[in-house]
């Protein structure tokens, strides 16, 4: 808690509860959290108390790799409905899901030129910092086509 | 096992309309009671199917038919809501407790994508990961990848489902499109396009179900149509890429929703795909008819694709699939949508269906998948 990065200097809010490992002030430090289940052996996504296969709570949580490839994928060509916070004005975006190895995949934005999409290609996870327009500053993810240096 | 059969059918035609939903569906309902012969008064219990409309819609809408004190329950599970509805009023006739009841679906839904804060949590919806299309979008991507179906298959589906909705009077749109028009529509999620996917939109249809014995009582002069089987699932864990997952395992192969209820129905009927004759299934896009027709046994997985290229599929065809233009013509009134498949199952088994009347049917089955793996399978016998 002892940088502050959002604008009001308040640490960020996470946009999903049990989502990230680390600290939410270096959002750029975060690792997506998964949840191993010992007795049915599943990894699934969060941190979760039940095993959402067999519902053992002999679950622990890890940190899931960044490193994915992409399972199957799609282009959004209209601005999803509701309370939608992407970029403005809307642009179409890709949405994936990722899978990790780890044993699972992940639903995912993907930060990629639409043309270079295709199944297969390596993907990495890469948490960024979103302002509402109240300043408020929230920690969310998507998997971008090329590794980010760790800074 | 006592059977449950099918006395009467109503709809109110799908599409959009300023008539209220308790007006839409008493009409369904009326005109189900009339087909059957029967009068509300002896009717003694009624489940409404809905997702959109408010609480205690279903007494809402039958209470202006006569206060007669009968239980009437709303049930929801998505796009197999109206499957849900119609399994418990055959539990509640096999029961013994009653064995004359109506089953209604009704809807009234927004025009354009359908409210995200029904089925998704509000982070899903400010990532953008909350457009149902794109989950669709994205089963068809994987099995372009990995059977190598074609966005000209999945096209011809929706072109044989357009196709049919022409004779259809209760269907939203009863256009016919050419294949360059369909191909050339503007892409919603790639590669699905805005004349191969469905619309929300408004309707009702209803059934009178009964004892077989009770309909023997009645002694009505049509021979009254049998529910083989009526099998509701919720995808296994992992067995579904279906809105609104957020991820999936990599390691697990569970059987899908609708491989699960079709071999459910199946074992009730005593009979399988190939043994039936025409079929009504989820077709919210016109890829879900491929892969719903590869789950349900009627081809090998990966042989999807060229059910309708082949004709198979199409009216004349061997297994004529969506002969009521399916939900890209009919539109979906998700409450509504799977009796109005019964409805239309109905209609060709009593060989009213007119100009698309399949040949001679003695059996049709009925098909819903939605969100959160809701599946629904309806299986039904002259």
């Amino acid at each position: 808690m002892s940088e502050n990065a959002g604008k009001g200097g308040a640490v960020p809010r996470t946009i999903r509860e049990g989502l990230f490992l680390g600290g939410l002030s270096q959002p750029e430090s975060l690792k997506l959290a998964g949840t191993r289940c010992s007795s049915c052996g599943e990894t699934s996504l969060g941190s979760v108390a039940l095993c959402p296969n067999c519902g053992s709570a002999q679950v622990e949580v890890l940190k899931l790799g960044d490193q994915g490839t992409l399972w199957t994928f799609t282009v959004a060509r209209h601005r999803p409905p509701g309370d939608y916070r992407g970029p403005e004005p809307f642009k179409p975006f890709g949405i994936g899901l990722v899978e990790l190895a780890e044993g699972l995949r992940v639903m995912s934005t993907l930060d990629c030129p639409l043309e270079q999409l295709r199944v297969g290609m390596p993907l990495w996870f890469t948490p960024y910092l979103r302002y509402d327009k109240d300043g408020g500053a929230v920690v969310a993810f998507t998997y971008r086509s090329i590794e980010e240096s760790a800074s | 096992m006592t059977d449950v059969v099918i006395l009467g059918i109503g709809i109110h035609p799908f599409g959009r309309f300023d008539t209220s939903y308790q007006a839409m569906g008493a009409q369904a309902a009326g005109h189900a009671l009339k087909d059957a012969g029967v009068d509300w008064q002896e009717i003694q219990f009624a489940y409404l199917s809905r997702m959109y409309l408010p609480a205690t819609s279903g007494a809402r809408i039958l209470k202006t038919l006569g206060c007669t004190g009968i239980p009437i329950v709303d049930i929801e599970a998505a796009c197999a809501s109206g499957g849900a509805a119609l399994r418990q009023a055959v539990l509640a006739i096999r029961s013994g407790e009653a064995d004359l009841g109506l089953v209604l679906g009704a809807e009234k839904m927004p025009r354009g994508f359908m409210d995200p804060s029904m089925i998704y949590s509000p982070w899903q919806i400010e990532m953008g990961l909350s457009l149902n299309p794109a989950y669709w979008s994205m089963r068809a991507r994987r099995h372009m990848y990995e059977y190598g179906t074609t966005e000209e298959q999945i096209a011809q589906v929706a072109y044989k489902n357009h196709k049919n909705s022409v004779h259809n009077p209760n269907s939203m749109y009863q256009k016919e499109f050419s294949l360059e028009e369909i191909l050339n529509s503007p892409l919603v999620c790639d590669p699905i396009r805005r004349l191969e996917i469905c619309a929300p939109n408004d309707g009702a249809a209803a059934l009178v179900v009964a004892s077989a014995a009770r309909a023997r009582q009645l002694g009505l002069s049509g021979k009254p149509i049998t529910i083989a089987a009526c099998a509701h699932t919720v995808a296994r864990y992992s067995a579904d890429l279906r809105c609104p997952i957020d991820s999936m395992s990599a390691r697990t192969s569970n059987p899908g929703p609708t491989e699960e209820a079709a071999r459910q129905a199946y074992a009730a009927a005593g009979f399988g795909a190939q043994d039936i004759d025409c079929f009504e299934v989820q077709d919210t896009d016109a890829f879900c008819e491929i892969e719903a027709l590869e789950s349900l046994g009627v081809c090998a997985p990966g042989d999807g694709g060229q059910l309708a290229m082949e004709g198979v599929t199409g009216i004349t065809g061997s297994q004529p699939v969506n002969m009521s233009g399916g939900l890209i013509s009919k539109g979906e009134p998700v409450g509504a949508s799977h009796l109005g498949q019964v409805f239309e199952l109905v209609t060709q088994l009593r060989g009213a269906a007119g100009p698309r009347q399949v040949a001679k049917p003695t059996s049709g089955l009925a098909h819903v998948l939605g969100a959160g793996g809701n599946c629904a399978v309806t299986i039904l016998k002259a």
